[in-house]
C-alpha cells in the first residue's frame, strides 16, 4: 500500500521551522518505496494549525521537518502521523535517507567543520 | 576613546575569547560570513539544546531556528558594520518555543575586514511572562465592548479601581457583573491580595454568620477558630454577588463593618480589625429593593459610593455584532474550525433576538453555532432552535419576542 510523505521546505532545504514554512513537498510512494508522484505546494500563509490540517486532509503518513512545537508534534503523533523533526539538511537528501530508513529525528545532514 | 583604552591593555590580543564568552549569562554565537555556526557559548547551548561540537559549520538558521532567520535575517536586513537587533522566537531541540532578542554585531579587524559575526541572544521568557501578568492585572480582563456605555465604563474602570471606595454593581443576570468585580480587583492596588467571592445563598443565619464573619476559638460545641470570608479577604477585595439575598441581620453587621472597619467573629468578644474593599452586586433595581424592605437603606447608601451599571445586551446596540464576532473568533480557535463569520440571514436573526440571558446567552449561542457549523459561515440552521424557528407572521420568534417586549 502506498503512502505520502510531506517535507516542509525553505528554498531547497528542510524548513528550520514547521510553523513558518510556506512551501511543502508532497511525495507519494508505492508499497516498495518507489516514488510515484511529487507535488510542490505553496501555502497561502505560514501557520502550524493550517499545516496540520493539510497533513490530515491529504492523509500524509510521515512529516519531515525542522523545529516543531511540542503541541503540534504531539497532535500529529496522536493522529498517527510519523514526525521526523529537528532535521537539518537538504530536502532531497533528507527524503532519500528517510526512504532508505536511515533518517531519525535530530539528524544534521550538513557537513560539519572539524574541531578547532 | 574606548578603543584606545583597550589597546593599552597589554596582551589583550592573546585573550582566551571563547572562555570569556562562555561565562557570559546570555547566549553568544560566532558565525562566519555565510552565517555558519563556529562557536556557541554555554548559555546558548542550554537555550538551543545543541552543543558547539554537534553544529560547528551548520547554517545558524538550523541551529537557532529563529522566526527572524526565515523572514528577515538580521545580517541581510542590515548588511553594514552596524549592530542590528530583532525580536522573535526560536524553537529549541526540546520543541519549546522561546521568545528571544537577537543582536548581531559584525567583528572587523583593524583594517575593517570582516572576521566573523557575534550574535547575542537574550531569553525574553521572564520578561514576556511579566508583561502578560501585568497586562492581565492592569487591563479590563475579559470585559469587552464598543458601545458608548461600555467604552465609558472601561475608561473609568482604572480610576474606580485605584480608589478604595465601596462599589455597587447593577445589571441583569449575564451582563458581566462578576467579571467587572474581578477586573476592579485586578486593576486595584489590592491585586496581589485575595479576591473572595461570597454568594449569600439562603442558609440558617447562624451558619451564614460564621461563613461570613468567622468564628472565635473555644466554642461550647468544641469548634475551633475559623476564619470567615471577610477574614480571608483581609487586605484584598470581597465581592458580595447578590447583596439583596443577604438576610437583614447580616446586612446590619455588614453595615457596622463598613463603618467601623472591624468585625466581631461569632462567639467572640473582641472585634477584629479588617482592611477589606467591598464590591457588591445585584441584578435588581436597588432603590426598589430598599422600597420593598429587602435591602437596608443605610447599607444601600454606604454601598452606593460608586455605582456602575452594566447595560443588558439589547441596549448595547452595535455591541451585538462586535460580541458575536469576538466570541466566534474565540470558539473557532478553540474548536480548530475554519468558521470565518455569520451569513447575512444568521446575522439578521441574531440581531433581532433580544438575549434575555445577555452576554452569557450570546456566548453560549455562538459556542453552539461554531460547534455545529462545518463550513466557513454560520448559517441560520446552525443557530439554536429557539432563535431560528420561523413564526406564523413570517418573522422569526426572536423578532416577535423582541417586539412583544417593546410593546410591554
Amino acid at each position: 500500500m502506498g503512502r505520502k510523505i510531506l517535507v516542509t521546505l525553505y528554498r531547497d532545504e528542510v524548513s528550520p521551522r514547521f510553523d513558518l514554512c510556506s512551501e511543502v513537498l508532497l511525495v507519494s510512494v508505492d508499497a516498495t518505496g518507489h516514488e510515484v508522484r511529487r507535488q510542490d505546494l505553496v501555502l497561502a500563509h505560514s501557520s502550524a494549525d493550517d499545516l496540520c490540517d493539510l497533513i490530515l486532509d491529504r492523509e500524509v503518513s510521515a512529516v519531515l521537518t525542522g523545529g516543531i512545537e511540542e503541541e503540534h508534534y504531539h497532535y500529529l503523533r496522536w493522529k498517527r502521523v510519523e514526525v521526523v523533526d529537528a532535521v537539518a539538511g537538504l530536502a532531497g537528501e533528507a527524503l532519500g535517507k528517510y526512504l532508505k530508513g536511515e533518517l531519525a529525528s535530530g539528524d544534521i545532514l550538513f557537513a560539519r567543520l572539524p574541531d578547532a | 576613546m574606548h578603543q584606545n583604552i583597550l589597546m593599552n591593555i597589554d596582551g589583550l590580543d592573546r585573550a582566551d575569547l571563547p572562555r570569556v564568552l562562555s561565562e557570559l549569562p546570555f547566549g553568544v554565537a560566532a558565525l562566519d560570513g555565510e552565517r555558519r555556526t563556529l562557536f556557541m557559548n554555554r548559555a546558548l547551548e542550554g537555550l538551543t539544546g545543541y552543543s558547539t561540537a554537534e553544529v560547528r559549520g551548520v547554517p545558524c538558521r538550523h541551529v537557532l531556528r529563529g522566526s527572524f532567520c526565515l523572514h528577515g535575517c538580521p545580517r541581510t536586513a542590515c548588511p553594514g558594520a552596524e549592530p542590528c537587533s530583532v525580536e522573535g522566537t526560536l524553537i529549541n531541540r526540546h520543541r519549546r518555543k522561546v521568545p528571544v532578542r537577537l543582536t548581531s554585531v559584525p567583528v572587523l579587524d583593524r583594517d575593517g575586514a570582516f572576521l566573523c559575526s557575534l550574535d547575542v541572544i537574550e531569553d525574553l521568557s521572564a520578561l514576556k511572562d511579566l508583561e502578560a501578568r501585568l497586562s492581565r492585572t492592569a487591563g479590563p480582563g475579559q470585559m469587552v465592548g464598543r458601545s458608548a456605555h461600555m467604552e465609558h465604563l472601561l475608561r473609568i474602570l482604572p480610576a474606580v479601581a485605584q480608589s478604595d471606595a465601596t462599589v455597587l454593581l447593577t445589571g441583569e443576570s449575564g451582563t458581566g457583573k462578576d467579571l467587572l468585580a474581578e477586573a476592579l480587583h485586578r486593576a486595584s492596588p489590592r491585586a496581589r491580595e485575595s479576591f473572595v467571592r461570597v454568594n449569600a445563598t439562603p442558609m440558617p443565619e447562624a451558619l451564614l454568620d460564621v461563613e461570613l464573619f468567622g468564628q472565635s476559638g473555644g466554642q461550647a460545641d468544641g469548634g475551633g477558630a475559623r476564619p470567615g470570608k471577610f477574614q480571608l479577604a483581609q487586605n484584598g477585595t470581597i465581592y458580595l454577588s447578590e447583596i439583596a439575598d443577604m438576610p437583614l441581620a447580616q446586612q446590619g453587621r455588614l453595615l457596622r463593618l463598613l463603618d467601623e472597619k472591624a468585625v466581631l467573629p461569632a462567639g467572640g468578644d473582641r472585634p477584629m480589625r479588617l482592611n477589606v474593599r467591598v464590591v457588591a452586586a445585584t441584578n435588581r433595581d436597588p432603590e426598589a429593593l430598599v422600597h420593598a424592605g429587602l435591602l437596608r437603606e443605610d447599607l444601600f447608601h454606604r454601598l452606593n459610593a460608586v455605582r456602575l451599571h452594566l447595560p443588558p445586551v439589547r441596549e448595547r446596540g452595535e455591541d451585538v455584532q462586535f460580541l458575536l464576532t469576538h466570541f466566534l473568533n474565540i470558539y473557532a480557535a478553540k474548536f480548530r474550525k475554519q468558521v470565518q463569520g455569520f451569513s447575512e440571514d444568521a446575522l439578521n436573526q441574531l440581531s433581532a433576538y433580544d438575549y434575555p440571558g445577555n452576554v452569557r446567552e450570546l456566548r453560549n449561542m455562538v459556542e453552539y453555532a461554531v460547534m455545529v457549523c462545518a463550513g466557513e459561515q454560520v448559517l441560520p440552521e446552525h443557530l439554536p432552535p429557539h432563535v431560528r424557528l420561523p413564526s406564523e407572521q413570517g418573522s422569526s420568534p426572536a423578532a416577535a419576542r423582541k417586539s412583544a417586549r417593546k410593546k410591554a
